[in-house]
């Protein structure tokens, strides 16, 4: 009997880890660290513009990276330690800024940003881009429950929010603007937050 | 590389067909298909054989990779089948009759964020009617579309569900390992594959959640979320290098041979003998 309603005890208690989600620590996360996102989001638009290239942290701990090399015919994708030799040198091989984007992965690494990428939208069929940059905040997680991701998103002109400060697609539509199936609020007239369950 | 198969059609008379067949300004049917969009969209996919995009975060992978296989074999089989269908809202092709819902209609030409297929009137309708007319298991529980369906169940596609799509539409012969659930038994997964890209085109059906990562939780669902036409594969120094077509550009991974074995479900491979 005793046993019987240990175990009842501990299905409750799982039961209720699991259903808890998860919490944000550094909710004050963009205030603290805007300046230094910002010097990444114009490095990183200035060093796509001669080469396109996107950076994601894979692992845990933020230091092995993703590169996505991208070129006319091939993207190539390596993973490695943000350390290793190889990184520059593969960089260097296909006639990126190394030492730049180097420096660019190092920055990121220390405000914790898992992912950077450059986006193309359409409006009125005209091609725009922005840049996505993805946070791995402090997080309080229980058992079972998904990981949360910022995902702050930098147009290059202002956009247009509804009263409740959600990404709208346009001037004089009252339809939200989706990026990747997520509804983005606003931060400033040009960029504005999410928060997902995936960084990318 | 892939083994050069002959075509049912050519480039150049799905091209002379375009200029000669004149699309109508509008349609009725397609009421957010803009025609000169349209027309030059046919125009990309029948000129630049990889260039179908199947559109950022939806679940339309499978069909750009049967996309490849239509576009490979039959480029004026497909301009005759889209313009069809855009003046008509109804088109047979290869034997299949296509008669897509009205929310599919209504929705063709108004898809947003989906990266450049935002612009590619023609993809969205190719798309959104094949994902409306073929259904396997995955779509039990959501048959009928209703906008942003694309990026959900509606739009989802099973190993059995593509090999069917693809004896139906393509004069392709397909022959698969693999499954939903249970990954083939293979004992040399490269040298297997180099075997099959010699002899047909050859699709993956893989899980691309453990490739291309997008949370850093180290227990990663075993199941395929992604099929890709695999294009040149060689093994170096215990690592293998893949070089793979989907979304409109080509992509080189490098991968452990363990790895390998590990994200693939489903191999099948299409040839025309």
């Amino acid at each position: 009997m005793k046993k019987r309603l240990s175990h009842i005890v501990l299905l409750g208690i799982l039961y209720s880890l699991s259903s808890c989600s998860t919490k944000i620590v550094s909710t004050n996360y963009y205030n603290i660290n805007k300046n230094k996102l910002l010097v990444i989001e114009q490095s990183y638009k200035a060093l796509y513009k001669t080469k396109p290239f996107s950076a994601a942290f894979t692992d845990r701990l933020l230091q092995t990276v993703s590169v996505e090399l991208i070129t006319d015919s091939l993207t190539y994708i390596y993973e490695m330690g943000v350390d290793e030799p190889r990184l520059l040198d593969t960089l260097s091989q296909y006639g990126y800024q190394a030492k730049p984007i180097y420096y660019l992965i190092k920055n990121m690494q220390s405000i914790s940003c898992a992912w950077i990428n450059n986006f193309d939208y359409y409006v009125n069929d005209h091609q725009h881009r922005l840049v996505l940059i993805s946070i791995k905040p402090k997080l309080i997680r229980y058992l079972l429950s998904p990981p949360k991701y910022y995902i702050l998103a930098y147009f290059d002109r202002a956009q247009s929010f509804d009263e409740k400060g959600r990404l709208l697609d346009g001037k004089r539509v009252k339809r939200l603007r989706q990026l990747n199936g997520q509804t983005y609020r606003k931060i400033t007239d040009r960029i504005c937050f999410t928060i997902a369950e995936k960084y990318r | 590389m892939v083994a050069e198969t002959p075509p049912l059609s050519t480039t150049q008379q799905a091209l002379q067909y375009l200029d000669v067949h004149k699309i109508k300004d509008s349609s009725s049917f397609w009421i957010h298909v803009k025609p000169k969009l349209f027309t030059e969209n046919l125009r990309l996919n029948i000129t630049d054989i990889l260039s179908f995009y199947p559109g950022r975060s939806t679940n339309f992978c499978a069909y750009g990779a049967l996309s490849y296989l239509v576009i490979h074999n039959d480029p004026l089989g497909y301009v005759q089948f889209m313009t069809e269908l855009f003046e008509n809202g109804e088109a047979t092709f290869h034997q299949v009759f296509f008669k897509p819902s009205k929310a599919v209609m209504l929705s063709a030409g108004d898809l947003r964020f989906k990266g450049v297929l935002d612009i590619r009137h023609a993809e969205q309708m190719w798309f959104l009617t094949l994902a409306d007319h073929f259904k396997g298991y995955l779509n039990f529980f959501n048959r009928n579309y209703n906008p942003g369906d694309e990026n959900s169940f509606w739009a989802a596609t099973n190993l059995a569900k593509f090999n069917r799509m693809v004896k139906k539409i393509t004069p392709y012969k397909v022959s698969c390992v693999g499954s939903d659930l249970v990954r083939p038994w293979v004992k040399d997964m490269t040298a297997y594959l180099q075997k099959r890209i010699k002899n047909g085109i050859t699709v993956l059906y893989i899980n691309n959640r453990i490739i291309h990562k997008k949370n850093h939780d180290k227990i990663k669902y075993s199941i395929p979320t992604h099929y890709v036409i695999l294009e040149s594969i060689k093994l170096e120094n215990n690592l293998v290098t893949l070089i793979y077509w989907d979304y409109g550009n080509r992509t080189q991974i490098q991968v452990s041979p363990k790895v390998l074995r590990k994200i693939i479900f489903g191999v099948s491979q299409c040839t025309l003998s």
